[in-house]
């Protein structure tokens, strides 16, 4: 049993030092029209480089791009599409975090890979395989105002996300994604809505060819959802334990039928984890998990931290694994 | 109904009393005081007096409109929580955390036992009260959202953080009191943002206001209102105020199945609209929550804090929320 350490998604794009504040100021510079898209693009490429290699200096086995290029987790992909106007801030979930929010006008239509660019860019530049996340079709479902008649309701906007979500995984597939994270946290929110969520999988993994999915969920208590989860059709199930005391013991009571994703490090919170608080979580639980390869994570994306403790908590869940791997 | 509690303290509003959130914008020339200051160009004495001076323009100005209960307008504040924060023992600031887009803000750590350093809002309450004769509310920031919107590095969990805060607050509350307060406004902005931990939410309010002699206002977003509203009438305070002013949520139906037993403040302005509501949109939103509440129980305010519009926008939201009472109140007064 393998036990990977992989970044979850987002990552603070800036930190304290002026070096680390070049993005912030990139971005202020592009509005005021004081540098042009080209320069604006090559800072960015550059944030983009120093944090996957901090993520791989850490000890991670699978990095992201940090999310760097998105103004969230909604409106990231979705504004790029058809069919979509994008609208003011909605806060997301309980984090002081906000997104904008789409509103679906028309039909919804795929104009071409939204992310495809983006994997190829951050894995030519980094050291250890990238890691893709993508919004499920819940979530954005979930987050969107939905205005346009086409749809009806939410299971016919989440089946049309559903469509454009598919042929985004096949062209990351085809571009040499090995791993791609689905994020679902809203289905923790929704639970009688698992079937809904899952028939949205089932036709993305579809397209998925040989890569394998994650699904993500998190800000919420998955043991409610989790004998329901272990029927999706993804290779991986991605948990957030800061919610719950009791999912450790139903892992380890259960097992799984998929390979997890542990997040045990909370990444919405500056507290260090202490090794003797995830060791024993780990112990009781992998053994019980089938799949060669499970993953050490954070609980959601490390983009609610302050970088300097992002960076401390990368290189924990370092120290935690090899804990694991030398007594294990 | 709390008029009762509200004649023991002495005091004796109209009908619909009015009153506002909290905030207002800053003058312009605050706003280039605090960038100044912020670049160690002016001092806090040069800051504190143009800080005084809009403070007593927003009293003079929440007169000149009708305001019943007055606010000191938060000149003196950035951040709700962080004016708390960067006063009181056991914080620290973290490095820069993004909020949207370009925006990133230092946001609190609880790093050791949060303690009350002494008055934190009283100088402001005692000048603002000096200018006016007409009451001005006490008000800070309650332990729960001060505990959510901080890191926690200290306490075991959230709840143990959220009521060493209560106790901390509560230290402030009674000395506004005996400063001479009467009505005290908590902020809970973050009080709805996950319903499983309202009851501790509770315990924490219990601490701040059991036992002391004030009327309690507290301030919430609605967030998942629906689903915590009949928990929240538990809250040991004399009146919710609640940002409905443009709410879809069938309150008909939640206060059929839970009589509603406090007073409401009905947030019937949307501050984050640069509109000004005509007295008739206004009016309409009353009348709405007429239907479902007696007249006594019902204050009238802005949705939130008005220190995202402009000095006019503030103005004329203001004014005409208060054409839209006082043509209710003369009505009432004639049935």
């Amino acid at each position: 049993m393998e036990l990977l350490l992989a970044n979850h998604g987002s990552y603070p794009r800036i930190g304290d030092s002026p070096g680390q504040q070049r993005l912030r100021r990139a971005y202020a510079q592009q509005e005021r029209g004081e540098i042009t898209s080209k320069e604006f693009e090559a800072i960015q490429t550059s944030v983009i480089q120093e944090i996957v290699e901090e993520q791989a200096a850490a000890g991670l086995d699978l990095v992201t791009d940090g999310q760097i290029r998105w103004y969230d987790p909604i409106s990231h992909f979705t504004g790029q599409l058809d069919g979509i106007k994008i609208n003011g801030l909605l806060r997301f979930f309980d984090t002081n975090f906000y997104i904008r929010q789409p509103v679906v006008v028309d039909q919804v239509v795929w104009k071409g890979p939204v992310l495809v660019e983006e994997f190829r860019s951050a894995q030519a530049v980094s050291p250890k395989p990238v890691k893709v996340v993508v919004t499920g079709p819940y979530t954005l479902g979930q987050f969107s105002i939905l205005e346009s008649p086409r749809y009806r309701d939410l299971p016919e906007l989440v089946a049309a996300y559903t469509e454009v979500l598919s042929k985004e995984v096949e062209a990351l597939a085809a571009a040499g994604a090995t791993l791609i994270q689905i994020d679902e946290p809203s289905i923790l929110q929704h639970p009688g809505d698992a079937g809904l969520a899952k028939a949205g999988l089932t036709r993305i993994a579809s397209r998925k060819g040989r890569t394998r999915l994650l699904l993500a969920t998190y800000f919420g208590d998955a043991v409610p959802l989790y004998e329901a989860l272990q029927a999706f059709p993804v290779d991986a199930l991605g948990f957030d334990f800061t919610y719950s005391r009791e999912l450790g013991d139903l892992i380890a009571r259960r097992g799984s039928d998929k390979a997890i994703a542990f997040g045990l490090i909370d990444g919405r919170n500056t507290r260090m984890e202490r090794t003797e608080e995830i060791l024993p979580i780990l112990r009781r639980a992998l053994p019980k998990v089938k799949g060669a390869t499970s993953y050490l994570t954070s609980s959601c994306g490390l983009e609610y931290l302050p970088r300097d403790k992002a960076q401390l908590k990368l290189k924990k869940m370092a120290a935690i694994r090899a804990e694991f791997v030398g007594r294990g | 109904m709390s008029r009762a509690k509200l004649k023991d303290l002495g005091i004796d509003l109209p009908i619909f009393p009015t009153s506002t959130v909290g905030s207002f914008p800053k003058p312009d020339y605050l706003v280039e005081a605090r960038a100044k200051f912020a670049k160690a160009k002016i001092d806090r004495k040069e800051l504190e007096e143009l800080e005084r001076r809009a403070t007593a323009f927003w009293i003079k100005t929440q007169e000149e409109i009708g305001l019943d209960v007055l606010v000191d307008g938060e000149m003196y504040r950035g951040d709700m929580v962080a004016y708390f924060s960067d006063l009181m023992p056991g914080f620290e600031q973290s490095g820069l955390v993004r909020s949207y887009g370009n925006r990133y803000y230092h946001k609190p750590i609880i790093v050791g036992e949060v303690q009350w350093p002494g008055p934190m809002t009283i100088g402001w309450w005692r000048y603002a009260q000096g200018l006016t004769k007409r009451p001005v509310k006490g008000m800070v920031t309650g332990p729960y959202t001060v505990m959510d919107w901080s890191f926690n590095e200290y306490y075991p969990d959230r709840r143990s953080a959220c009521l060493a805060l209560a106790r901390a607050i509560r230290r402030e509350v009674e000395v506004l009191l005996e400063a001479g307060a009467k009505i005290i406004q908590i902020d809970e902005p973050a009080l709805s943002v996950r319903p499983e931990e309202l009851p501790f939410a509770i315990e924490a309010m219990h601490l701040v206001t059991d036992g002391l002699p004030a009327y309690f206002i507290i301030h919430a977003c609605y967030g998942a209102f629906d689903a915590i509203y009949s928990q929240m009438l538990k809250l040991p305070v004399h009146n919710l105020d609640l940002a409905i002013s443009h709410s879809t949520l069938n309150l008909m139906a939640m206060f059929r199945r839970d009589p509603f037993t406090k007073d409401l403040s009905l947030g019937v302005l949307d501050v984050h609209s640069h509109q000004v509501e005509t007295p008739e949109t206004i009016r309409s939103r009353i009348e709405k929550a007429l239907k479902l509440l007696p007249k006594e129980s019902i204050w009238i305010d802005p949705d939130c804090g008005l220190k995202t519009r402009t000095v006019e926008e503030a103005r004329g939201k203001l004014a005409n929320m208060l054409a839209a009472v006082k043509a209710l109140r003369a009505e009432s007064a004639v049935n």
